[in-house]
């Protein structure tokens, strides 16, 4: 029988998909990530970034269609792809990212010049948290409409994430969510870590959000 | 050790993403009634056993000769057999990632070596060809490794059965238990194969409904 003490050098097991720069961006259904992916692509475009889409939980084909229909004439819809998840977001992110992965090195197999992969995950402030494997930084998206009280009510999404996007901040008045409690909120629970507030339609803090990911891109890898 | 090793590769938890496949029972589920627990028993004995585990054991017995070759023709019959698009690239996709882990973790020559075969484009990677080359190098015997990898896909696919909601987790329970016999003569014939060319499918239904689920508007799972 075999018995072998040590790992093999990562040498070994590297692939393509180790050196590309990959942003998670998750957050509760309906809080704006497609919108924050649709905005930021063309901003990271303009940087000179190669970039490519994948979407999580589409029961339907709606999330990676959207993403072609509103980057038509932008991004190449070849270079966006869904991911089924047997029902399970979380875990394909998470536990279990094997397809989310298996996606990301066939979209470079095709595209060998993508420098940065998009990850977008369906999840609550509970469940949704990135594999470090899946994704070197982890964006979770919160908006006005679930309520000025969601950065209190915590959880690994809202306090852990490398960044809190809080978006839809032109509809606060609407749901009587006072940004200024989120934002203080936000800042106490996460002891520093970044928060931005977005207006994903309109653009707003979509700039410094484009800033936040250039950065850690430096951070998470050297030679870039 | 050896045992460890085999429970730790069998295991539902062992990423491989295995929970995204239904193995064509959501198209069936979409389809109308269906009955799970014969539906599982045909596919077992004219898919899953014939097909996978034979290319399990194939590789199992090749990989311990050393013979890479027909290692590599196994794998190739295995692709070539599978008709639909998405049952194959499900196959390479969760075939490639349980490679990656498993050579981490595992670390084996034999593994070692796959890696470099699929990393040059020599041989698909099917995940039951990477199942068998890890119980080979970790000294699992093909009769239990073969067994073991029949009963993880039974596993999965009444898992599968559940978040459709066509049984509950008792009849899940129940239904895996009652297919015990058909895992048994599943894994026999699988065992007595000797030949890549031994290797088939014969689901002429399941195929099509396959092909039906690669145009599905609405899906929970990949295949
Ligand atoms: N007013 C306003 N609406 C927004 C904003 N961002 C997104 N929306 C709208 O909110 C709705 C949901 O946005 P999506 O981007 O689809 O949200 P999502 O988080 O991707 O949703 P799921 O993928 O279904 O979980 C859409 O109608 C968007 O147009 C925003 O900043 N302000
Ligand atoms: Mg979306």
């Amino acid at each position: 029988m075999h018995q072998h003490a040590h790992p093999a050098p990562a040498t070994h097991l590297t692939t393509a998909l180790d050196r590309v720069f990959k942003v998670g961006v998750g957050g509760p259904v309906g809080s704006g990530k497609t919108a924050l992916i649709e905005a930021l692509v063309p901003i990271l475009l303009r940087r000179g970034h190669s970039v490519g889409v994948i979407t999580n939980d589409i029961y339907t084909q709606e999330d990676a269609d959207h993403v072609r229909r509103t980057l038509d004439g932008v991004l190449d819809p070849a270079r966006i792809m869904g991911v089924e998840t047997g029902s399970c977001p979380h875990t394909a992110v998470r536990d279990d990212p094997s397809m989310n992965l298996a996606a990301g090195a066939e979209l470079l197999e095709r595209f060998g010049d993508i420098d940065t992969l998009l990850y977008e995950s369906g999840g609550d402030n509970l469940t949704l948290t990135f594999s470090p494997l899946l994704a070197d930084v982890y964006v979770f998206v919160l908006d006005t409409g679930e309520g000025d009280k969601m950065p209190r009510k915590r959880g690994p999404g809202i306090t852990d994430s490398d960044l809190l996007v809080i978006n839809k901040i032109d509809i606060a008045p609407y749901v009587r969510a006072d940004l200024d409690v989120m934002a203080r909120d936000a800042d106490r629970v996460r002891e520093g870590r970044p928060v931005i507030l977005t207006d994903a339609l309109r653009g707003t803090g979509l700039p410094e959000v484009a800033d936040f990911i250039t950065s850690r891109r430096r951070a998470c890898s050297p030679s870039a | 050790m050896s045992l460890l090793a085999q429970l730790q590769l069998a295991d539902s938890a062992f990423p491989g993403g295995l929970y995204t496949l239904s193995h064509g029972l959501e198209s069936y589920a979409q389809a109308g009634p269906v009955d799970v627990a014969a539906l599982l028993e045909d596919v077992l004995l004219h898919a899953a056993g014939p097909g996978d585990a034979t290319a399990l054991v194939l590789a199992h017995r090749a990989v311990r000769r050393d013979d890479w070759d027909t290692v590599v023709a196994v794998d190739q019959r295995l692709h070539a057999i599978k008709l639909n698009r998405e049952l194959r690239a499900a196959a390479t996709r969760t075939g490639n990632q349980v490679l990656r882990t498993a050579a981490t973790v595992f670390a084996t020559p034999e593994l070692l070596r796959l890696v470099e075969l699929t990393g040059a484009g020599a041989t698909p990677g099917n995940h039951a060809v990477v199942l068998g080359t890890a119980y080979a190098g970790l000294g699992v015997a093909e009769d239990g490794a073969v067994t073991g990898d029949l009963y993880a896909f039974a596993a999965s696919w009444v898992s599968a059965a559940v978040r459709l909601r066509r049984l509950d987790f008792r009849q899940a329970q129940a239904t895996l238990y009652g297919a015990g016999p058909a895992i048994e003569r599943a894994a026999a014939a699988a065992l007595a194969a000797r030949d890549p060319l031994d290797l088939y499918a014969a689901t002429p239904i399941a195929d099509t409904m396959s092909c039906a689920h690669e145009r599905a508007t609405a899906r929970l799972f990949t295949t």
